[in-house]
């Protein structure tokens, strides 16, 4: 993976993440793993497996923290990672 | 990489290959449906019938949100996109979905403003950079993406914008089980549930299945060894006689779902009493609308919709495919008249389509031999 890109705070300058690599574009029933880069409210800006850094909203997983792992559907975190694991 | 490599181990595959075999009574056949689109992908993607014994037959099921979509809606909403000041948004594999007359991508061909976006969300950006367009956000898919709808619908209410509005095209995943177990055309022993789905809604709304049909059900993950060791489980389920709700996907699926997405769906949805469903026909208590609280954002309230069904093409054998009665490459016009490039149906509009993942990895040719046609 290469180092990360300096962290861009300017929400406006995100899409929401979900830029499903491996599947179904964004609609079917499948769902991304990202990191969490910047823990704000109510879109956080995560990283996927990929390097892509994108806003997702984090309403129904909240509160979240740097460094959580969630998965992302339609730019929509719905659930915790490492929570259930 | 994390959650994906550690699911992709071939000695593993092959172990589980070999337990699965060891598993399969002699002279028994077992009809297994993958329900989700993301299986039937990861499926023909990986090859993973070719580590199955014969007599293991994976059907596909009706999970891939874009395939049920009837053409009636993709008319009704090539309708609304073609209005005057309107920004019509959609997800990727929406635009290519053929209706009556041609697609989201011919009318914006045509001129209309049609516009692919990866969420909700980004529509919503959208109506609040153009305030003077009506923007109008077209909603597929099961309980998976209904909750970044509804938490979009949420954020537009809280916001007071008057210019956005979604046509609702959500779904549900159990009234379809239900039909299809209902269905005098297919026989089947056991079901992979879908697992993202489940994130949302959890386990629990499977239980009818083992408790009123008897057969297993294993919730599964997306790699590869996600989805051997939910048929290894089904098959020990099968062979000690025992017909339960399982979750394979445990470090995902909490059990009981994820229930503050819940009650947002519960706020801004409710049940529809019947929706058309391509191959399925009408399926009462299927699909969601939006809840009166969210009437205003309603697109086929705010907009006059035509509304009007239209049928399938005559060649078109989608009905069959997501029914799992026949085999992608059975349909008359797959691979010759339909392809990727150029549907005809649904199926093989989106990759997680029966269609397009045969026709992409190949399996098909496979299939015919397996089954000596
Ligand atoms: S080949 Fe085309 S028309 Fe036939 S079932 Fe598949 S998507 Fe439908």
């Amino acid at each position: 993976m290469s180092a990360n890109p300096p962290l861009q705070v300017d929400h406006e300058s995100y899409e929401y993440a979900c830029t499903v690599v491996d599947g179904c574009l964004t609609c079917g029933d499948v769902a991304v793993p990202v990191t969490v880069v910047e823990a704000s409210q109510p879109d956080a800006i995560c990283r996927d497996d990929h390097d892509q850094q994108g806003l997702v909203g984090v309403e129904l997983v909240a509160p979240v923290s740097k460094g959580d792992r969630l998965l992302v559907h339609g730019g929509v975190a719905i659930a915790r990672l490492e929570a259930n694991a | 990489m994390k959650f994906v490599d550690e699911f992709r181990d071939g000695d593993l595959a092959r172990s589980l290959a070999t337990q699965i075999a060891a598993l399969a009574e002699p002279g028994r056949h077992y009809k297994v449906m993958e329900v989700c689109g993301g299986h039937t992908h990861t499926i023909y993607k990986h090859g993973i019938e070719d580590h199955l014994p014969e007599t293991v037959e994976l059907v596909h099921g009706p999970g891939c949100p874009v395939c049920v979509i009837p053409m009636g809606r993709v008319d009704d909403a090539i309708a609304l996109a073609k209005l005057p000041d309107v920004i019509f948004t959609c997800f990727g594999d929406m635009m290519r979905v053929p209706g009556g007359d041609g697609s989201l991508i011919d009318a914006k061909a045509e001129g209309a403003d049609v516009r692919f976006v990866y969420s909700p969300l980004d529509a919503l950006k959208i109506a609040r950079k153009n305030p003077d367009k009506q923007v109008i956000f077209l909603a597929i898919g099961f309980e998976t993406t209904a909750p970044s709808t509804a938490l979009t619908l949420m954020r537009a209410k809280a916001e007071g914008l008057e210019n956005f509005s979604v046509m609702c095209n959500h779904v549900t995943i159990v009234p379809p089980l239900k039909a299809l177990l209902e269905s005098p055309d297919l026989r089947l022993d056991a079901f992979i549930g879908p697992g993202h789905v489940s994130t949302v809604v959890g386990c629990r709304p499977y239980e009818f299945i083992p408790a009123q049909y008897g057969q297993p059900v294993v919730v599964a993950g997306f790699e590869p060894l996600d989805l051997l060791q939910s048929i290894y489980m089904i098959m020990k389920q099968l062979g000690e006689g025992r017909a339960e709700v399982e979750n394979q996907y445990g470090r995902v699926v909490p059990w009981e779902g994820n229930m503050r997405a819940l009650d947002v769906l519960d706020e801004v949805f409710e049940l529809r009493p019947f929706f058309e469903w391509r191959g399925l026909g009408f399926i009462s208590q299927s699909a969601l609308k939006l809840s009166d609280a969210y009437a205003d954002f309603d697109a086929e309230l705010r907009f006059d919709v035509p509304g009007v069904r239209v049928a399938d093409p005559k060649a078109c054998q989608c009905g069959e495919v997501l029914k799992g009665v026949i085999k992608p490459w059975e349909c008359k016009v797959f691979g010759t008249a339909c392809t990727p490039e150029t549907p005809i149906g649904t199926c093989m509009v989106s990759s997680e389509g029966a269609c397009a993942a045969y026709y992409n990895f190949g399996r098909f040719a496979r299939s015919k031999a397996r089954t000596g046609s």
